[in-house]
């Protein structure tokens, strides 16, 4: 898999892209998506023209997640801070409302993964604690 | 001349023998392993000495398969009748000591006797579930059988309430009689629930999917809804199970057992003013202002873990058992979305069945945007509550604490839904949107010619705002019966509900609605 950056109109995408070798082309052809010559049509979720994003980051177990898409309003803890079960740790906006992010488990907070401003899924990673 | 002692005597045998259901062994196992036996359970459901036992002496009726001949005291399930809360409740327990608490034909005969008892005394029905499912060797007759419980849960349903308990196993078909009951209660060790099972799955499949995600009671809780709470452990369950009855009708044609007060306290309570936030985008937690309406702070929440936007439960007011519903603000900012509509729905839909009032205290945003939800079917489900809310003909009571907008606001018990009386705090903000949202459409022209159409359209918000996003407009139109102070909530839907609490609805006559599922 190879990650390329690609420009279209002034947007910028981050796209990982798997090139196919003419020797494995063995198998039907016509069972191969068409576009998978193209890289701009293989993106991995492009971003929204705000940022230029990466594809969505993906939450692993232990990161602490947004439970609703929404607008992150703040971090509340920084790096190497120990926090408690149940701390609240963030916040987020949504519907014109703060939802208050709490701390599923004590930890300590090994990295930031999103920062005041940005736009989150349900599910994306906030923050990871270790 | 007596009635001989040697009669008597076998009798006492027989009943010795009976009672030790799979006998002196397994029952050491059950309590090795810190789990109690059928009959104790009962035992500890029931207040003591009220145990009236049906069908003891009952014995399976399988001679294939080696079957025949083979003791299985009771057929692997103890029926009967005791007391809770004073009243007199039907109740089976599954007897995993005796061939793991199988269901052949005589143990589902048993229940179903018990059901229909049930349900011509108006009584409820509690069930114990701890089996490992149809009895292989009985065939037909075990598929029957479940059938049969299926089809009396049905009949139930809607007359007297039904309460399931999982402490066991409950897998494939026999997970459905639960689900056709009103409650479940779910211990958090110890029971599993599901139709297809990891090795089922896997081989079916492929699969590879673990006990813990699929049949546990943290899964059902939390993700599946399927239950509506977890016992840390049997004796949790049966203290849960009265707790529940202890608000809740023997059966349809009562009412709830409301203690109303002598005296009503009509007293404000300013702590209720200071829980809300001065900022309106701060959230609320709902929690404290249920806390706050009922008895001792006394709130029984139902499905706690799932759909935790949407808070349901029962409480007493000032002595009136009443259902309540509210939105949670502090959860995916309050909206509502495909489970907490399925959620509410149900719960309101109980109540109605069983004639207890229903206080809705609202702050909601809208329905929750987003392409899952959208493709999930957020319309048929949203619409089960409008359904659900329009269709109940026990007194509604709705406080609309903070925001309310658009079909949400409706879905909410407004008074078009049918609400009986509609109260609103000055902090509500009862509007078709937001007003954002509305300035844009309003206004679009405007601020696109304006000379910053930022400044403008922020400009025209606030007086959006102003005008629309508060209660009085609803007020001035009629819309809603009063604006009160938070501090007053507490008197003035207690004293609401007790003037509602004889209110009678006819509406024409049809088997039932179609509401959206």
């Amino acid at each position: 898999m190879k990650k390329l950056r690609v420009t279209v109109e002034g947007k910028v995408y981050e796209v990982l892209v798997e090139v196919l070798d003419e020797g494995q082309e063995s198998a039907a052809p016509a069972a191969r998506p068409a576009p998978a010559a193209s890289p701009i049509a293989t993106p991995a979720s492009p971003a929204p023209a705000t940022t230029p994003a990466p594809a969505a980051p993906v939450a692993s177990a232990g990161d602490i997640i947004s439970p609703l898409a929404g607008r992150v309003v703040s971090i509340d803890v920084q790096v190497g801070q120990a926090v408690a079960s149940g701390a609240q740790v963030a916040t987020v906006e949504a519907m014109k409302m703060n939802t208050y992010i709490y701390a599923t488990a004590a930890g300590k907070v090994t990295a930031i993964l999103a920062k005041p401003g940005d736009a989150v899924e349900e599910g994306a990673p906030l923050l990871r604690l270790g | 001349m007596p009635i001989s002692a040697e009669l008597l005597s076998k009798l006492e045998a027989k009943r010795r023998v009976a009672l030790l259901g799979g006998g002196e062994d397994k029952i050491a196992t059950r309590h090795a392993k810190g789990l109690m036996t059928a009959r104790e359970r009962l035992l500890a459901l029931f207040e003591p000495g009220t145990f009236m036992e049906f069908g003891l002496h009952a014995q399976h009726a399988c001679h294939d398969f080696g079957m025949a001949g083979k003791p299985m005291p009771g057929d692997g399930v103890v029926t009967g009748v005791g007391y809770v809360d004073g009243r007199p409740v039907a109740a089976f327990s599954q007897d995993f000591t005796v061939g793991g608490g199988a269901l052949g034909r005589i143990h589902s005969k048993k229940i179903c006797d018990l059901m229909e008892y049930a349900m011509q005394a108006g009584m409820p029905v509690i069930g114990i579930n701890d089996s490992g499912g149809a009895r292989i060797q009985e065939g037909d007759d075990s598929l029957s059988g479940y059938g049969q419980v299926f089809f009396r849960n049905v009949l139930l349903s809607g007359v007297v309430p039904q309460i399931s308990i999982i402490a066991g196993p409950c897998a494939g078909g026999a997970a459905y009689s639960p689900a056709l009951t009103d409650f479940i209660i779910m211990t958090r060790k110890n029971a599993q629930m599901f139709i297809c099972g990891p090795e089922v799955i896997k081989a079916s499949t492929g699969q590879a999917v673990t006990m813990d995600q699929i049949g546990s009671a943290d899964a059902h809780a939390s993700v599946s809804g399927n239950i509506h709470f977890i016992a840390e452990d049997e004796a949790h369950a049966l203290e849960l199970s009265r707790k529940l009855f202890s608000f809740l009708p023997s059966n349809n044609v009562m009412d709830p057992p409301h203690k109303p007060v002598q005296t009503l306290a009509l007293q404000p309570d300013p702590g209720m003013n200071d829980l809300v936030p001065e900022d309106p985008k701060a959230p609320l937690d709902v929690l404290k202002v249920i806390g706050r309406l009922v008895d001792d702070g006394d709130f029984l929440e139902v499905q706690k873990e799932f759909a935790r936007n949407l808070v349901v439960g029962f409480g007493r007011m000032q002595g009136i058992v009443t259902g309540i519903i509210a939105n949670q603000p502090a959860v995916k900012a309050g909206t509502l979305d495909i489970d907490s509509s399925d959620k509410g729905a149900r719960f309101i839909r109980f109540c109605n069945i069983f004639n207890i009032p229903i206080v809705t205290l609202v702050d909601v945003p809208g329905f929750m945007p987003g392409l899952a939800q959208e493709r999930g079917g957020i319309i048929r489900h949203g619409a089960k509550m409008l359904f659900a809310y329009a269709a109940a003909t026990v007194p509604k009571i709705t406080v609309i604490m903070r925001k309310a907008y658009g079909g949400a606001y409706l879905a909410m018990c407004s008074r078009d839904m049918g609400a009986d009386l509609v109260f609103a705090w000055p902090s509500a903000e009862i509007a078709v949107m937001g007003a954002e949202g509305a300035v844009r459409v309003l206004f679009k022209r405007e601020i696109a010619g304006a000379a910053d159409p930022k400044a403008r359209e922020a400009e025209l918000a606030a007086e959006y705002r102003e005008k629309f996003a508060s209660p009085y407009e609803a007020a001035g139109k009629a819309m809603i019966t009063d604006i009160i102070e938070p501090s007053q909530t507490r008197a003035i839907v207690s004293l609401a509900l007790r003037n509602t609490l004889s209110k009678r609805e006819t509406r024409p006559p049809k088997k039932h609605g179609n509401i959206p599922l």
